[in-house]
């Protein structure tokens, strides 16, 4: 049988309404598991990158630690990452909904990932801004908020926006826990008898539409950062140049 | 946590980390020519072809690469075309790869200088001259970082080939696991040779880019 065929066949059967409800419920769970994941990630990523900062944080153990415990979740593929809190969370004999486990898998994920490039953002600013601060009698932190940070976002920006992309497409592998998103619903509807490029191939495009649209929000929001930047603060050398 | 029943599968998990390794290798390889010919395509091609290039780069990257296995894997015998899981994974991360590695290699592409090739043609270089002295030296030092990182997320990735039943690292885990129950035990060695794997790969990436290509790049 030709695509075509297949299709033709199968089309007006499978874009039933129902079926259009159950694909963006599961389109709706895949946004919320890998959102929920994501934020809550950012927030352990944001911590931890500020514990690793020698000026915040005296302990070098526990930095060391922290720097193990990056380097250690970033090396393991999120399938195994995700059955490790799965098995986990079944030997604890808590009972949690797959929701919360596979957010938890993916919070683990993007904390990781989300330390590494908030670091990496601390480290563009130069330490003389932190100098000025500490002589200008700001605290550890408040250089953090007041100084740092606002001038690091836009180095941290992008890279959030290709990590949120990732999870996203990493979330499909929660069909493996039984969690119904949008690959377990593909894998639903294809058991219930429709054609697997039916199935799939919504599926497909479903997927794209989310991650594609993310994508130009990100690439949108950069702009508007980084004209934002630009018109508040001119570069010193147009300053003087004026002057 | 009881190790006993477990250690006796890890000769079994190291066989299955080769074959995570081979079929992040092959696929990386034949993804990289891939991604270098879409990638000069879109460069100087004809513009139909640009446009195909760039709709399968868009494509590929948004949309998860499991799911393409999966519909690679259910829906080609609907054409009456069997292949064996391994081969369809094999072919879903090539064409995944293809398709990010497109997007390294041009970036690495445009990063090339219009003054460089005027400069190598004052010289008086030839063309091959021109590709092996002043191309190949610079897109290989500009690519190198990019292609090492993506070698190691591949890596990882072929833990997905577990689903569709091939024997590699996390599959012989899958099962191991079926057979004991001991999951923690299990998935904490599996994590560990993993992490052992990624580990050297980014070192030896390291090496051989350090002493073949004289990349300046941090191994981490």
């Amino acid at each position: 049988m030709s695509a075509w065929d297949i299709l033709r066949d199968e089309a007006p059967r499978f874009f039933t309404y129902w079926n259009m409800v159950f694909l963006l419920r599961a389109a709706g769970n895949t946004l919320a598991l890998s959102l929920t994941g994501c934020a809550a990630g950012y927030a352990a990523g944001f911590v931890i990158a500020t514990l690793r900062l020698d000026r915040v944080n005296p302990l070098a153990p526990l930095r060391w630690l922290l720097t193990l415990l990056v380097e250690a979740l970033r090396r393991i593929p999120f399938l195994i990452l995700l059955l490790s809190v799965f098995f986990a969370f079944q030997l604890s004999g808590a009972k949690a909904e797959l929701f919360v486990i596979a957010a938890t898998a993916v919070a683990l994920r993007m904390s990781a990932l989300a330390a590494e490039n908030i670091r990496a953002g601390l480290e563009s600013i130069h330490r003389t801004q932190w100098e000025a601060a500490l002589v200008m009698n700001f605290s550890a932190l408040g250089t953090l908020t007041r100084i740092v940070l606002p001038q690091a976002w836009r180095v941290i920006l992008p890279p959030s926006t290709v990590h949120t992309l990732s999870m996203i497409k990493e979330t499909s592998l929660a069909v493996q826990i039984g969690f119904l998103e949008l690959t377990s619903a593909a894998r639903t509807l294809n058991q219930r008898g429709f054609s697997a490029l039916l199935c799939y191939g919504t599926v497909l495009l479903l997927y794209f539409v989310i991650s594609w649209s993310i994508g130009r929000f990100g690439r949108w929001l950069e702009a508007r950062l980084a004209t934002r930047a630009a018109t508040a603060a001119p570069p010193a050398a147009a300053r003087l140049a004026a002057g | 946590m009881q190790y006993g029943q477990v250690t006796a599968y890890i000769p079994d998990f190291l066989r299955g980390a080769l074959l995570s390794l081979e079929i992040a290798t092959l696929a990386f390889l034949v993804g990289l020519l891939l991604g270098m010919a879409a990638a000069t395509a879109r460069a100087c091609g004809p513009v139909p072809l640009r446009l195909l290039v760039g709709a399968y780069v868009g494509f590929f990257t948004n949309t998860p690469q499991l799911v393409q296995i999966f519909f690679l894997f259910f829906a080609l015998p609907e054409f009456g075309l069997l292949i064996s899981p391994y081969s369809c994974v094999l072919l879903g991360m090539t064409l995944n790869a293809g398709a990010y590695l497109t997007e390294i290699c041009r970036a690495g592409f445009a990063s090339l200088r219009q003054a460089e090739l005027e400069a190598a043609e004052t010289l008086g270089f030839s063309r091959f001259q021109t590709v092996y002295y002043v191309i190949a030296p610079h897109v290989v030092r500009a690519l190198y970082p990019a292609l090492s990182n993506h070698a190691i997320i591949m890596t990882l990735g072929t833990s997905m080939a577990a689903i569709f039943g091939v024997e590699e690292l996390t599959g012989r885990a899958l099962e191991a696991n079926s057979r004991t129950f001991r999951s923690l035990e299990i998935f904490s060695i599996v994590a560990g040779i993993y992490i052992v794997l990624t580990i050297v790969l980014s070192l030896g990436l390291w090496a051989v880019g350090r002493f073949l290509f004289r990349v300046k790049a941090k191994a981490f």
